[in-house]
């Protein structure tokens, strides 16, 4: 049992303020990611779970506990660095014990302990090797094992996959999300990787300059994303912003995009009024083939086998506009292209980046 | 491999380490040529490179004509090891806090305590008597040890932080998660790693400790029994003629332990000064 709350934490350097009054309620066994540009805070926000820096006002709650003035062991966590900061000069063996040793456990309980971690992430036949004789994969797992040996009840991981290449980071992402389940614990998981973030997170957060921009499951940060910024993050290649203006709210939104295309969109218009500058984005794989309205002069054509990705602009030439097709579309570079995308599929921004609630959008996932 | 050098450049470098070598060794190549030489040689003119007189009687007079040669030769040693560890005592937790804690006036007191490098040790030989003569500590071992440590400390700080700075933060992050305290740390964690910086400043305060000491022996010290080795070789300088070939002979065998202690840790010596340049 673990559940991690943060309570209106505040952090700053100096004159910056890095965080401004974090609300979260972490679930017990829960992955949670957090998410966002470099310089979002994520990676402060997780040291200050961590004990490794004191949150300027505001308060960590560790199953119903303050922990906010705890040493990191008395709070119960766990942490796996980026840089995985094994001991070079010990051992396998004994960098996965080194918590254990500290705490003074009795030499065949530690035996025992270490050997059933070295069980989970198959190194029982490295735990002589020196962390120097190890692959990247490999080290991440002594490191892995030595944030699991103590049985913590919160795990925190601080972008632990970066330093791998995309192959293996696709195999370690497949890895921890089994350890997760097998161990059955509270993770916080902190990446700028969003395709980390989707495969892996059971709710992400997505910071944004110090705040929450939004805390959901993926598929509702796919679906509904709160803001601009999250709607911007969340899905790859990235969501497309299109300048539009409101012409209308009787029935949904009716708004004149930048080129001249009108639609009329099934969101809450409940708060515009005709004559708003809005944005309406259009996710590159919910376009489709066809003359639809939309008129894209593509520039540049990537084929990646199964789909087809166009880069080019939309309207008067300087929104940019990127459209997932099939694999084999008759595209060609230089060439305009003629798309369509189904009104319930767009999200409407307003002029500070909020969205409009979509009311026909796929209904939540739990 | 980037030493593509055309073979005139191989001339000029080798050329150049030659002047450079020969500058640095050749007032021990005289040491040793002297050493070997029958003492009335040493006024003869013209100057003889050679000669089927030399021998190495010097080498086994020295010990008759100074007795407590071998004396001088341990003390020097004991000195500079009293010295080189009480420093290390030091140094190691002054360098660490340095390197990594936060307090007030940290990098005046780090500036304050180079600041003690720019006086020679000369410059304050008699402010340093009357502190030593006020302690009780003239005439003692402790009247050549105590400032050799002092003179010794700023060096050996600001080398040691340099590399404990080095060190991944990340590492004592890990070990203060895992709940280590940081004397732990700094015992498990950062002096096994800082191995070969230890090394390199645990050498160099040696080496200094061993050229420092003539000048407080001289100055703190009148006792014949503790003199240091380059103290006592003033003892071939006699009323009516200077022993030098035996001077020699014995400044030779005086340094030799720390020449053979250096060719050990060579390979140490050039780990620790290029350790971190390069990522793993």
């Amino acid at each position: 049992m673990a559940t991690l709350d943060l309570h209106r934490i505040s952090k700053s350097f100096g004159t910056a303020k890095v965080l401004h009054d974090i609300d979260l309620a972490i679930k017990d066994k829960e992955f949670v990611v957090f998410v966002g540009p470099s310089g979002c805070g994520k990676s402060t926000l997780l040291r200050i779970i961590a004990g490794l820096e004191e949150a300027s006002s505001g308060k960590v709650v560790i199953d119903g506990a303050d922990v906010s003035d705890a040493h990191p062991v008395d709070r119960g966590i766990s942490m796996v660095f980026q840089s995985y900061a094994l001991y070079p000069h010990l051992t396998v063996f004994e960098n996965i014990a080194f918590p254990l040793r500290v705490q003074k456990l009795a030499e065949p309980d530690l035996k025992q302990r270490v050997m059933r971690a070295a069980e989970i992430l198959q190194l029982t036949d490295k735990l002589k090797l020196k962390p120097g004789q190890l692959s990247g994969g490999q080290r991440q797992r002594v490191a892995i094992g030595r944030s699991i040996v103590r049985n913590p009840k919160v795990f925190l991981f601080d972008e632990p996959l970066s330093n791998l290449d995309a192959a293996l980071r696709g195999d370690m992402r497949v890895e921890l999300s089994q350890l997760h389940r097998e161990l059955d614990a509270t993770m916080v998981y902190v990446t700028h990787d969003q395709v980390e973030a989707m495969t892996m997170a059971d709710r992400i957060v997505v910071l944004n300059g110090g705040r929450v921009e939004q805390f959901g499951t993926p598929m509702e940060l796919y679906h509904h994303p709160a803001t601009k910024f999250v709607a911007g993050f969340i899905g790859q290649p990235n969501m497309n912003l299109i300048p539009a203006t409101v012409l209308g709210t009787d029935g949904g939104l009716t708004v004149e995009i930048d080129g001249g295309h009108r639609m009329t969109l099934p969101v809450d218009s409940s708060a515009a009024s005709a004559g708003d500058k809005v944005e309406v984005g259009i996710r590159p794989e919910d376009v489709d083939l066809g003359d639809g309205g939309l008129s894209i002069s593509v520039r540049v054509l990537e084929r990646l086998g199964g789909v087809s990705i166009t880069y080019g602009t939309i309207g008067n030439g300087e929104t940019r506009f990127c459209a997932s097709l099939p694999g084999d579309a008759a595209v060609r570079e230089g060439e305009p292209l003629h798309l369509s995308v189904a009104p319930s599929d767009c999200h409407v921004f307003d002029a500070s980046g909020r969205v409009l609630r979509r009311t026909a959008a796929p209904a939540l996932v739990a | 491999m980037m030493d593509r050098y055309t073979k005139l450049q191989m001339v000029g470098i080798y050329i150049g380490i030659f002047l450079f070598l020969s500058f640095m060794l050749l007032p021990f190549v005289e040491m040793f040529v002297t050493s070997l030489r029958p003492l009335e040689h040493l006024r003869t003119t013209p100057y003889q490179f050679w000669s089927d007189k030399f021998s190495f009687d010097a080498y086994r007079q020295m010990w008759e004509t100074v007795p407590l040669l071998g004396r001088y030769i341990l003390n020097s040693i004991f000195i500079a090891s009293m010295v080189t560890a009480c420093t290390m005592l030091l140094v190691v937790p002054a360098a660490y806090a340095y390197a990594r804690l936060d307090f007030p006036f940290k990098d005046t007191s780090l500036g304050l305590i180079l600041a003690i490098n720019m006086f020679s040790g000369a410059v304050l030989l008699i402010p340093l008597y009357r502190v030593l003569k006020a302690l009780g500590l003239l005439n003692t071992y402790w009247a050549m040890i105590v400032p050799g440590i002092a003179f010794l400390i700023p060096t050996g700080i600001w080398l040691l932080r340099s590399y404990l700075e080095k060190i991944p933060r990340e590492l004592e992050e890990a070990a203060y998660v895992d709940g280590a305290s940081r004397m732990y740390t700094l015992r498990r964690v950062v002096l096994p790693l800082a191995l070969p910086g230890l090394l390199v400043v645990g050498t160099a305060t040696f080496i200094g400790a061993y050229a420092q000491q003539f000048l407080f022996a001289i100055t703190f010290n009148q006792n014949r029994e503790l003199q240091p080795l380059p103290a006592g070789l003033q003892e071939f300088v006699g009323r009516q003629q200077v022993e030098w070939n035996q001077m020699m002979a014995a400044a030779l065998t005086g340094v030799l332990p720390v020449m053979l202690i250096f060719f050990f840790l060579q390979k140490y010596l050039v780990a620790g000064l290029t350790a971190g340049a390069v990522k793993e």
